[in-house]
């Protein structure tokens, strides 16, 4: 037995915590992520489940390091088994090498077979016997213990995270919990002597990309939402809810999407910026209410959580694969705003940029994360906020002559909001004059649709329209979640000596064609990395025509994570 | 129930203030032209600023009616009106908020959102246009027409599915008000709106508006529509009974009680810096 | 006629009904002659706007009897007409209207609806118990007389052709939906 598991001058470590039949192992997960922030680190926790609802097989999954982290990386170098039941559900999600460490107790049986060609080394820890002598003994806390001595985490961490953690849940609970942890820990750290680094510890906060988008929201000024809950967006609901209460907004809960997507049309009509949180299905049943917004020209916004598809799909997993209905799921031409975000705290900032852009520029904003953001708790740097100024153009003094959709130079005319004396007109579905009276002429309906495509195509968006890193011949480009993956991989190559430069597009839709021309000038390697089955990013693109005949795209439906070794390997080939 | 008593002071707006420039397109005879009238004479009764009320519609021509009211308005997608006002009414409960719609709109396409409507109690007054027939598509069976309705291409020999009852379904959905009106009784159905719009809920009115193009038969409402024998009542069990023995062409007030209104509740002007303060490690 | 109309006793109460009924025969003509011209029958239309500048006339006598008096503000649905509605206005359900209506059908119409107001003015001035009262509603019928009176000469004037228009052989549109 080695007494040092772990390189301790890289404090970096993955970790995953498998069990089932209320074992806990979620809640070990959140343990050791609050542990982790507490120790001065960064860190992200996700997690997977079984189709239960309470006592299924669980697995969380958690890396932390002392920089920021935006993806697992590509192998755990601990796995924990609480118990060993239905592990094969997860199997493909915690790769494990010949470094890892597999932590079993005995009493539970030898962990399966299914584990052995990854050539990891068992390390058996009695998880139970500690928690024995203890009432109300609990052996996921004996694990945090054990795991965090392995691991190279300070007791003192573990101990505060514990009470983070439980301390809602009473003394007693806390107490027992802090014995087992307590006992394990201390074992484990004499057999293995392995001293625990100290990570520097500047502001950061623990959130989840569902309540960064919540927030995002409410700091783009959001006052109403109306929304149906759906799987894996109703904890923004949830988030927001109580806090939009205590800014003096609301929370309307609709009988289904239909009435969402037309409630906060209502609400916006009435002044107020609204927004909506939905999965892929959900979006599908907004099409023709968005569409409305779009030619009423409404502000309103729908964060869309994307996760597995078609239909039904897996509700509980993640990929990238509602891009095309975004861009193209309005009937007739509806021009309108389409962003993503491209990590945990990136769902707060594209959140509140996407609500300035569509309260000012009067139009439909998507704004698209997916299940592995918002399931996802992060320990991050603060998340930035937009400094813009835009906001609705609001005609607060309109006089007879007030046209609500007149043609102005930059496409955007002045809403008169109810209330407003003098204001009086018809929002309308229907093609209209500038006044608002509805109108089949060609010449409206040509004068109004260049109108709705001008204030989109010539606004000036600025520098946020995507992330750009590196240089060099090689780019990777991609957008959402796979951008964790993609930095890493471009990261490691450059250290390797090979410089690689990622563009991760923020704004969808419009499309900065020349800036991204320019972004990708002399790529003589191009990547496009996403996580659906077609490519969705990557035609769209080509059919701008912005992509070199030579680009290549890798990637695959959900449910399994883009790695960053996998991302390498597929540049080598394309090289 | 309360009706505004007359006073002595003249009012400042009139009834044709309330009426916008733009001359309906409703075809000559429509019911709906009393619709318009009456509910500008109600607006005007209850002297409401016209930028402080809004007028929510579909698809269809009953909901064209807010083009016609100087009034703010939003013409929205068919069936999806309650949903607009319930939105703007959540996030503007200062502003007086009617809905209007017709058969189809309100109880085919729209059906869920006028069970909840009812249901959630939210102060506004819903004006559903009968006309029992899809008036604007051409002459389609609507949920109202009577089953045995075979002068159209799509039901042949009729729908042989039996008529939609609103008010029934009002009253079992949770609505504080219902209210039968007919576009050939202007006076009563200018009543019926100014009490609605004065209650305190959701209150549905359901006005027989008789389009005599597609279903020039109808004519004979004149005769059969008639003022409901019943007193209006707040028993919910005996506006069950009554709404049953229903013939659904009988005025009136039906049914009105005082509920529990959704509206949203908070005086909290907190700033964010507490919420944010949440996520700190 | 409506035997459960209270008799009206005072010249506001009076005027006020007046008023109103002007006020709506004019709005009624209005709304006539809109839809009409929106049809483009621009016959019909420009008759129903002669006659709603009748109405407007009359309306603005009303008004001008009425000043320096305070009338009283009835709701809506508690005049006293002497019929079930509105007499001049009140026919919202007529088979007779039609785009295709013909000049001698609305005057028709307008005839119909002009006799009514005349007989409701009648009625007060026989029944008032009020003298000053009792003139003025004379006065004011013997002003639809007049109306009555034109609108006959106006009907002997007008080609008759058939009571029922032509068919139009165009089937109907759908616009919005």
């Amino acid at each position: 037995m080695s007494t040092t598991l772990f390189d301790s001058s890289n404090p970096a470590r993955a970790i995953a915590i498998t069990g089932s039949g209320g074992s806990g192992a979620v809640t070990t997960g959140q343990i050791m992520l609050a542990a982790v922030a507490r120790a001065g680190f960064y860190g992200l926790m996700t997690r997977s489940a079984g189709p239960q609802i309470r006592g299924g097989e669980s697995a969380a999954m958690l890396r932390y390091a002392a920089q920021p982290v935006a993806c697992m990386g590509d192998v755990f170098d601990i796995l924990v088994g609480l118990d060993w039941k239905n592990i094969d559900r997860f199997i493909d999600e915690i790769p494990l090498s010949p470094d890892s460490f597999i932590l079993t107790d005995p009493d539970t049986g030898p962990a399966p077979d299914s584990l052995h060609p990854a050539g990891a080394k068992i390390l058996e820890i009695p998880f139970k016997k500690y928690t024995e002598p203890v009432e109300g003994g609990r052996i996921n806390m004996a694990a945090i213990g054990a795991t965090g001595a392995i691991a190279g985490l300070p007791l003192d961490a573990l101990e505060a995270a514990v009470g983070d953690v439980l301390g809602r849940k009473g003394e007693a609970v806390v107490a027992s919990s802090l014995a087992c942890v307590r006992a394990a820990w201390t074992d484990t750290q004499a057999m293995l002597c392995v001293t625990p680094p100290t990570g520097t510890a500047p502001e950061r906060w623990n959130i989840s990309g569902n309540e960064a988008s919540g927030l995002g929201a409410m700091r783009g000024g959001v006052r109403l939402v109306a929304a149906y809950p759906i799987t894996p967006a109703s904890e923004i609901l949830e988030w927001l809810a109580p806090r939009l209460n205590k800014v003096g907004g609301v929370l309307l809960q609709a009988e289904d999407e239909l009435a969402s997507v037309n409630m906060i049309i209502g609400a916006s009509f009435g002044g107020v910026p609204s927004l909506t949180a939905t999965s892929g299905p959900g979006l599908s049943l907004m099409a023709e209410g968005l569409g409305l917004a779009v030619a009423s020209e409404t502000p309103v916004v729908v964060a869309n959580v994307m996760r597995g598809g078609p239909s039904t799909g897996i509700p509980t997993r993640s990929e990238q694969s509602d891009l095309n209905l975004a861009l193209y799921g309005f009937h007739g031409d509806a021009p309108h705003l389409v962003l993503a975000a491209l990590d945990i705290r990136d769902c707060a900032f594209t959140t509140q940029w996407a609500v300035r852009l569509a309260e000012h520029l009067q139009t439909v904003a998507i704004v698209l994360t997916d299940q592995s953001l918002g399931q996802s708790r992060g320990v991050v740097d603060p998340p930035d906020s937009y400094n813009g100024d835009h906001r609705r153009i609001r005609a607060e003094t309109p006089g007879d002559a007030y046209q609500r959709y007149a043609i102005t130079a930059d496409g955007v005319s002045p809403m008169a909001i109810p209330g407003t004396p003098d204001g009086m007109y018809t929002g309308d579905g229907l093609e209209h004059t500038p006044a608002g009276i509805p109108s089949s002429l060609h010449h409206d309906h040509t004068q109004q649709s260049e109108k709705r495509l001008r204030k989109l195509q010539y606004f000036d968006y600025g520098e946020h329209w995507a992330v750009q890193s590196g240089n060099g011949p090689v780019c990777l480009l991609t957008w959402g979640s796979a951008s964790g993956a993609v930095f890493e991989a471009a990261e490691r190559l450059t250290a390797a000596g090979s410089p690689t430069r990622v563009v991760a597009l923020r704004l969808l839709a419009p499309l900065r064609v020349e800036a991204l021309r320019e972004a990708l000038a002399d790529a003589e390697t191009l990547l496009v990395v996403e996580q659906n089955q077609g490519g969705q990013c990557f035609y769209y693109l080509k059919s701008h025509d912005v992509l070199p005949a030579h680009t290549r795209f890798f990637g695959r439906p959900g449910p399994l994570a883009l790695r960053p070794g996998e991302i390498i390997t597929a540049l080598d080939e394309v090289k | 129930m309360s009706t505004a008593t007359a006073t002595d002071t003249a009012p400042a707006l009139r009834a044709k203030d309330y009426k916008s420039e733009i001359k309906p397109v409703w075809c000559p005879g429509c019911g709906h032209f009393a619709v318009l009238s009456t509910v500008t004479k109600a607006l005007a009764y209850l002297q409401l600023r016209r930028e402080e009320v809004a007028m929510i519609s579909g698809i269809g021509c009953s909901s064209r009616l807010p083009a016609y009211v100087d009034s703010y308005g939003f013409h929205g997608v068919h069936g999806r009106a309650l949903a607009v006002a319930s939105g703007l009414k959540a996030a503007r409960p200062d502003l007086t908020v009617l809905v209007a719609g017709g058969d189809g709109d309100g109880f085919s396409i729209g059906g869920n959102h006028f069970l909840h409507a009812c249901r959630r109690n939210m102060d506004m007054t819903y004006i559903a246009m009968d006309n029992e027939v899809y008036g604007m598509t051409k002459g389609q069976a609507s949920p109202t027409t009577a089953p045995e309705w075979d002068r159209c291409k799509l039901t042949p020999h009729g729908t042989g599915v039996p008529r939609f009852r609103p008010a029934g379904i009002a009253l079992a959905a949770g609505a504080s008000f219902i209210a039968r009106g007919f576009s050939g009784d202007p006076g009563g159905l200018t009543r019926l709106l100014v009490e609605a719009i004065q209650h305190r809920g959701f209150s549905f009115v359901h006005v027989l508006s008789p389009c005599l193009t597609f279903r020039p038969e109808h004519k004979e409402w004149k005769q059969r529509v008639h003022p409901c024998r019943l007193a209006t009542t707040n028993n919910a069990a005996e506006a069950a009974r009554l709404i049953q023995e229903d013939d659904g062409k009988a005025t009136g007030l039906l049914y009105i009680e005082d509920q529990p209104v959704w509206q949203p509740e908070n005086e909290d002007h907190a700033d964010l810096s507490e919420i944010e303060a949440e996520f700190r490690v | 006629m409506n035997d459960n109309a209270k008799i009206i006793e005072t010249v506001p109460e009076f005027l006020a009904h007046a008023v109103a009924l002007e006020d709506e025969s004019a709005e009624r003509y209005e709304m006539l002659a809109d839809s009409m011209e929106v049809h483009n029958n621009d016959a019909v239309a420009e008759l129903f706007r002669k006659l709603m500048r009748y109405s407007e006339q009359h309306a603005e006598e009303v008004h001008s009897m009425a000043s320096g008096m305070t009338l009283p503000n009835i709701p809506p649905w508690e005049y006293n007409w002497n019929c079930p509605d509105m007499p001049e206005g009140g026919d919202c359900i007529s088979d007779a209207l039609n785009y295709l209506m013909t000049p001698y059908q609305a005057l028709n119409l307008a005839m119909h609806n002009e006799v009514r107001g005349r007989d409701f003015y009648a009625w007060v001035s026989r029944e008032s118990p009020d003298a000053e009262v009792r003139r003025l509603a004379g006065e004011m019928a013997s002003e639809e007389q007049e109306h009555v009176d034109l609108l006959q000469t106006m009907l002997k004037q007008t080609d008759i052709t058939s009571e029922a228009p032509l068919e139009d052989l165009d089937p109907p549109n759908m616009p919005d939906g």
